[in-house]
This record gives C-alpha cells, sequence and structure tokens, in this order.
C-alpha cells in the first residue's frame, strides 16, 4: 500500500472514530417512555346490544380481562360462482348408418323409446335388417331433421365489477343523445312543469313578479339561438324575392308573425300587429309584405328547419324580411 | 426597546424563494384546452338573447338578401256565359297577359300547365291546384256582351298561398272599348302586386318616319302603348319633332317647321285643332308642359344662344328662366313642378343643370366625360332620365339616369344612336328611341324604333309600329 494511501486510510478511521465517540459522549439519547403496564377493564354486558352502539347503564364491575388475539383465520376458500350452463350443443351428425355386418352396439342397454314422430328423414333410407334372430330392440339413433333447432339462450352476461373506489351512478335519462344541453333543458323544464291544479288562489295584493316590459317581438322565437334563427332563414331567402325598381326598396322591411304547425310547417303569415299601420298606407309596403308572405309560404320553403325540442307544438316566430 | 428575534431566515431570501416557488408552479400548471364553441346550429350554441335585455337585439329572424324574381301569375281565359262573350273574354285575358307579361315583372304561367279549368264569376278557386303549378297569384274573371254594344268585365285577383282574395272589381263600358278595359285590369293588377302605379292604359306619341332617309316625311302618330290602335295625327306635310303631352288634358305641345318658321304648336287631341303657342321673333323648341298643365317651358333661340322661358297657357304671359348667352335647351320639370332640369354649354361642354322653376339656383349635376343632354324628370322625382354622348362608355350614345343631384349615374341602355327618353307613369320603365346606321347614302339599312326599358335596365322590348318611329311621348295613366 503506497504511503499516501496508508496516510488517508489512518486518517479516516481516526475520524471515525471521534465520530463515534463523540455520538456516544456527547449526544444524549432520550430513552423510549416505558408503556405504561397493562390493566384488565372488565366489562358486563347487561343485555342484547346488537342494535346499540351505548350501553343503557355503565357496568357495575369492570369487564374480563379481554382475551388474547386469535391467530388470523386462515383465508376462506370462496366458494366458485355458479358459472351459466351452457346448453349442451346439439348432437352431432349421426354417422352414416353402419352397416349391418357390423356388430350391434351393446354399449346402451335396450331402453323402451318411442318411435320417433314420423319426420321428413333427409337420410338414405336404411336398408331392410337382415333375417336374424331375434334380439332385443336397438336404439333407434338420432335421425337427422330438417327442422331447425331454436337457437341457445346467450350466456349470461357477466356482471361487471364492482369498483372499490366509485359506486355506480346510472344516468336518470336514457334517451339518445341525453348529454345534449337541450335534451338537459327538456328534463329541467319538465321538473318545473306545474303537474297539479294549484292550492292557492291568486291574490294580487301579494304583489308578485311585475309585468315585465320586454320584448313585444318575445314569442317562440326567443327559443331559438342565433345559429338556429340563421339556419331558418337561410332556409327562406331562396324563396325570398323582390321587386327591383321600387321606389326605397333598400329602405323596407316588415316583420311578419308566422305560425308554424306541430311538424314546423308554416300555417300562417301575416302582418306583425306593431306593422299593420305602416303597411296599410304605403302600397310599395304592402307588396313588399306580400312577397314576404309568399316567400315565407312557399311550399319549397314552408317547412323550417326548427330544433327538435320545438316541434311537436304549435310554434309562432317573427320574421323581418328586408331586401 | 423592543428587539425582536431576528429570523434565521432573511426576508429577502424567503421572498425571492416564494417566487420563485410561484413561478415554477405557474410554469408547471398544465394548459388545458378550452372547450371550442359549439357549430352553428349545435344544441350547445348560446341562447337567444334574453328578450327586454339593454341593448339586445330583437329576436326576430332576419331574411334578407332577396333576389329579383318576376311574380308567377295565372290569367286562365276570362268564362263567357255565351260565344261572343267567350271570345271575348280570352282577349281581355290574352291582353292583360301580354302586359304583364311584357314588362319583366311578371312570370304568367302558361295555360297547357293549368291544371284544372278556370272558375267562373264569383266562384273561390281551387288554390292547391294553383299552388301546385307554381303560381302565387292568379287573376279569374268573367266577360259578357250585353245589349246595346255594351259589355260587363269582372275580375278578382287572387292571392294562392294565402288563400285570399286580394282585389276584385267590374267595369262596364261599350265593346269597342274592351282593349282599354283589358289594360286598366292589368294595371291594377299591377299596382297591387308591386306597389307602383301601372302604366299599361296609356298612349304614346311619336313621330312616324316614311319615305328615304335624307327625304323622310315625318308625321306625328299615337298608338297605345303595347302598339295597337296606331293612328296618325298630322299628315306630313311639314316636319314635327319633340311631341308632349299635356298631363291634364288631351293636348299635345310639339315643334313643327309649318311654313318654315319652327315654332312650338298646341295640337288638341279630341278636336283636332292646332294653335301656335306663342310669338316669338326667334325659333321655339323643345317644349314640356308643367304638372298641372297651366305652363308650358320652352327654348328661345336668340342669336347664337338660347334662352328658357316659361309660358302660362291662360294668360299667354312668358317668363324668361335663363339668359341667352349659352344654349339652354330641353327644359323638365320635376314632379312637383319646383324645379326644372335643363342641359347647358354654359361650361363649354352640354351638360345637365337644375335650377328652381324661377330660374334661381342653377347647379350643375353632370360631370362625367362627353356631352349630356335631354334630362327628364321620372315621374317618382327619384331619377333624371338623360341621353349622353362622346363619353368613354365605348358606344355612340348611352341612355342613363342619375339621381337629382348627380349622384347614382347609370347607363341603362347603349347604341349607335338612342336618344330621346321619356317616362312612364310610376316611374318603372322609360322608352326611347334607337336607330341603326345606314349602310350607303340612300339610307339602306337604316331604322328608328321605339324601345322600352325598365328603370334597371334589365328588360328591353321594342315597341312594333308600322313605321320608322323616333321622338316617343308617354302619356299620362288614363289618357
Amino acid at each position: 500500500m503506497p504511503p499516501a494511501l496508508r496516510r488517508g486510510a489512518a486518517i479516516s478511521a481516526a475520524l471515525h472514530i471521534v465520530i463515534i465517540a463523540a455520538l456516544l459522549i456527547a449526544i444524549p439519547v432520550a430513552k423510549p417512555p416505558e408503556a405504561p403496564p397493562e390493566t384488565a377493564v372488565s366489562m358486563v354486558f347487561a343485555g342484547t346490544a346488537a342494535n346499540s352502539t351505548q350501553a343503557p347503564a355503565p357496568a357495575p364491575t369492570p369487564a374480563p380481562a379481554k382475551a388474547p388475539p386469535l391467530p388470523p383465520a386462515p383465508p376462506t376458500v370462496t366458494p366458485p360462482q355458479p358459472q351459466p350452463i351452457e346448453a349442451p350443443p346439439p348432437p352431432p351428425p349421426p354417422p352414416p348408418a353402419p352397416p349391418q355386418s357390423q356388430a350391434p352396439p351393446t354399449s346402451a342397454p335396450p331402453t323402451p323409446t318411442p318411435p320417433p314422430p314420423p319426420t321428413p328423414s333427409l337420410a338414405p333410407p336404411t336398408p331392410p335388417p337382415p333375417q336374424a334372430p331375434p334380439t332385443p330392440p336397438k336404439p333407434t339413433p338420432p335421425q337427422p331433421v330438417a327442422q331447425p333447432l331454436p337457437l341457445p339462450p346467450p350466456p349470461a352476461p357477466t356482471p361487471p365489477l364492482q369498483s372499490a373506489t366509485s359506486q355506480p351512478n346510472p344516468t336518470k335519462n336514457a334517451a339518445a343523445n341525453s348529454q345534449a344541453l337541450d335534451n338537459t333543458l327538456e328534463k329541467l323544464r319538465q321538473l318545473v312543469q306545474q303537474k297539479q291544479a294549484p292550492t292557492h288562489r291568486y291574490n294580487p295584493q301579494a304583489g308578485g313578479a311585475q309585468a315585465s316590459g320586454g320584448n313585444p317581438l318575445a314569442n317562440d322565437t326567443s327559443a331559438l339561438s342565433l345559429a338556429q334563427r340563421g339556419a331558418i332563414a337561410d332556409h327562406v331567402r331562396p324563396c325570398w324575392t323582390d321587386t327591383p325598381g321600387t321606389l326605397d326598396l333598400d329602405k323596407m322591411s316588415v316583420l311578419l308573425t308566422v305560425t308554424t304547425d306541430a311538424d314546423g310547417v308554416v300555417r300562417e303569415a301575416r302582418i306583425a300587429d306593431q306593422d299593420q299601420g305602416r303597411v296599410a298606407a304605403d302600397p310599395r309596403l304592402l307588396a313588399f309584405s306580400d312577397r314576404a308572405i309568399n316567400a315565407v309560404m312557399d311550399p319549397t320553403c314552408a317547412t323550417l328547419p326548427l330544433p327538435q325540442s320545438m316541434l311537436g307544438k304549435v310554434n309562432v316566430l317573427t320574421f323581418r324580411f328586408s331586401p | 426597546m423592543i428587539h425582536l428575534p431576528r429570523p434565521a431566515i432573511g426576508r429577502r431570501p424567503l421572498m425571492l424563494g416564494a417566487a420563485g416557488t410561484a413561478m415554477a408552479l405557474a410554469a408547471r400548471v398544465p394548459v388545458r384546452a378550452q372547450p371550442a364553441p359549439p357549430p352553428a346550429g349545435a344544441p350547445g350554441a348560446p341562447p337567444a338573447t334574453t328578450p327586454g335585455a339593454p341593448g339586445a337585439p330583437s329576436a326576430v329572424i332576419d331574411v334578407n338578401r332577396a333576389r329579383a324574381a318576376p311574380i308567377p301569375i295565372a290569367i286562365p281565359d276570362f268564362v263567357g256565359s255565351d260565344g261572343d262573350s267567350a271570345q271575348l273574354g280570352r282577349e281581355i285575358a290574352g291582353v292583360i297577359t301580354n302586359d304583364l307579361g311584357n314588362c319583366g315583372l311578371f312570370k304568367p304561367l302558361p295555360p297547357a300547365s293549368f291544371v284544372n279549368v278556370p272558375p267562373g264569376a264569383g266562384q273561390i278557386p281551387n288554390f292547391q291546384n294553383w299552388g301546385a303549378i307554381g303560381a302565387q297569384a292568379l287573376v279569374t274573371g268573367a266577360a259578357e256582351v250585353q245589349g246595346g254594344g255594351n259589355i260587363r268585365v269582372e275580375f278578382r285577383l287572387w292571392d294562392v298561398l294565402p288563400q285570399a282574395q286580394i282585389q276584385g272589381t267590374a267595369y262596364t263600358t261599350t265593346q269597342s272599348n274592351w282593349r282599354r278595359i283589358a289594360h286598366i285590369i292589368a294595371d291594377v293588377i299591377y299596382q297591387r302586386l308591386l306597389g307602383e302605379s301601372g302604366y299599361f292604359d296609356t298612349r304614346v306619341c311619336y313621330v312616324a318616319a316614311t319615305g328615304p332617309l335624307g327625304r323622310q316625311t315625318k308625321r306625328l302618330a299615337i298608338m297605345d302603348q303595347d302598339g295597337a290602335n296606331n293612328r296618325y295625327l298630322t299628315d306630313g306635310r311639314w316636319l314635327v319633332l319633340t311631341p308632349r303631352f299635356n298631363p291634364v288634358k288631351d293636348e299635345i305641345a310639339f315643334m313643327s317647321f309649318a311654313y318654315e318658321r319652327p315654332r312650338v304648336y298646341l295640337f288638341n287631341l279630341q278636336t283636332g285643332h292646332q294653335s301656335i303657342l306663342g310669338d316669338f321673333p326667334g325659333m321655339t323648341l323643345s317644349p314640356r308642359f308643367s304638372p298641372d298643365g297651366s305652363r308650358v317651358v320652352m327654348s328661345l333661340t336668340e342669336g347664337s344662344g338660347a334662352a328658357i322661358v316659361a309660358m302660362d297657357l291662360a294668360s299667354r304671359a312668358t317668363q324668361r328662366l335663363t339668359n341667352a348667352d349659352s344654349i339652354n335647351v330641353s327644359p323638365c320639370y320635376s314632379p312637383d313642378g319646383s324645379r326644372i332640369a335643363f342641359n347647358s354649354d354654359r361650361d363649354g361642354d352640354q351638360q345637365l343643370y337644375v335650377m328652381n322653376a324661377d330660374g334661381s339656383g342653377v347647379n350643375r349635376i353632370s360631370f362625367g366625360r362627353g356631352r349630356y343632354a335631354t334630362p327628364v324628370w321620372s315621374p317618382r322625382g327619384d331619377l333624371i332620365a338623360y341621353t349622353s354622348f362622346g363619353g368613354d362608355t365605348g358606344a355612340a350614345f348611352n341612355i342613363g339616369v342619375m339621381q337629382p343631384d348627380g349622384k347614382g349615374e347609370r347607363i341603362l341602355a347603349q347604341g349607335w344612336d338612342v336618344e330621346g327618353p321619356t317616362w312612364a307613369p310610376g316611374g318603372m320603365v322609360m322608352m326611347f328611341q334607337s336607330s341603326t346606321r345606314s349602310l350607303n347614302a340612300r339610307g339602306q339599312g337604316y331604322s328608328s324604333h321605339l324601345i322600352t326599358v325598365d328603370n334597371t335596365g334589365f328588360n328591353q322590348r321594342t315597341i312594333v309600329t308600322p313605321t320608322n318611329a323616333t321622338d316617343p311621348a308617354w302619356s299620362p295613366l288614363g289618357m
């Protein structure tokens, strides 16, 4: 060993010794607190407490000492779950009828099997047996029948594994596309729907919600989103025509109140109330309104692309036609 | 003094450490994808703006960007109780069909497409059958030839899709007036379905030209607006030009070279009486009535220029509206009579000007290249039609329109020689003359005819006349 390495080893050993000595001498080691001696507490059960977790009265005497813990029970063997019994497969087609020269089957004892009903058989006719001494009746092999057999029942579905961390949360709305917002809104509407006759009289003295000034145009159109309104306008636009050269055509516009049936087909279109006076005073605007009514009632455009939630009922919509 | 224990760790390192930790946490926060907005029409699209919310748009379905299309209309033959009445009903329905079809704003459906027979007078049609062939409007009627040479014609206008009658009228007149009854019915349909005044019950006065190109005979002629009932008013002995209808009387003002003196004359259409309008030392030309028919404005030549003067027809008093320093011609009143449009070369080239009816407030309104002439104010007052030539449009002559302030200039027709626009009542259609160039000195190949065009320029139609025709003037409605 080279001297330098030897010196280093000596220094290292000395330092280790110093550190160990310091640990043993300077640093006090706290002794762990001694465990209190065990005292037996005796308990007396006053009665059956199967349904109660609290003793009805304090026990007069302490309970006897706790029994030592039992050794862990051996792992229980879970009995096998009953497996679905599969239906036996249909018997394979029998082999062709053996020739009579072969030995007769003797494995099965003769059983009184009733003769099968006369059914059309696809098998070739069995040749008549040769004259032989009377023998016990042989078991009749099953004959292939052209009638199809019923399909075996499907195997029972395996129950889903129970998750240890989450509970199953089946959806309350099993309808198709139940995640859609419209579906949720419809469900909320049904929840708030009044399903019973009111039990109290209307009391105007009590105040209540004030009549909102609101938009006079607020009808079923407000239930449509901006995109849905745009889609309806796009649908009607091919039928919307005007007369070029009409005076002040670019300044004209008219509001129509349009009623659709349950299928979304326009059944009535009329000039909205707030525009009737204006239209009556202007023959150009009257002609303009007529063309708007014709546009929305045109058979090619009268079936409006209403959202699913608005079908099945009569809707009143407000249209504004402009050049 | 209270000494607080010095913290084992300095405040600055602590703050720096906290800041660093915060930055590290911020840097490690995963960027979560924002949910994309639902596509148009998707159930998750934003709902309509709450009505009544401040600043919220109205919850309406906006249908705009209309396309120009004629109105499909079915005009079956009017029914008649006997053979003559049925024949009259067929002819009336034919005239109505031609009127509405030629204007370009209606599309009469072919009778072969009619599913059922026309309903009789007073019967409600089967709207489903008419709607099935695409008709939006339906005209039904009945004609009856009565005793004494009278006829009774009734018609009903139906709106097919709303299944409602929107017009119903009966007329009784002499049998010779049956075409006029048909035109009146067409006017009623036109006005009800378009909102504009009709123009079918009108006449057109024009100059009929016959003979070789250099030595043509020109006569005043008048006809229905569709070319029917043509007749001549003068014998062609003297050259006549620029006829103009009186808006309130059966009277025409025109320029005649009778006795080699070009002057403005008045012609009474009922009596055939002619009279000179004023006695001026110079030549008078280009007359035009005021909207109330009480005055005539015209040009009066003085030296090398022409002044515009107005004459009261009752008192024959004249009022000079411009001086004669330049050539001021073709005056035309606005529909309300408050202004006059004319053309003048006071700025060098012929351009269009507008002034007040008393001659004040002259404003130039045309600034395009080339020359502008013959301004005619629309009966609606919204446009001024004109003839332009020598511009940069590539054509020799143009018929155009512009607003009274000179904006919105549009060319409606072009040709080798198109000029002299005149408006139909209602201002939806105008008529002008169009000439073709002669192939040689003898005038071979030359022709001149009248053409109608709507104020959008998309529907041109030639009016058939028995001779070459120039200088059209459209009558007011019902004259």
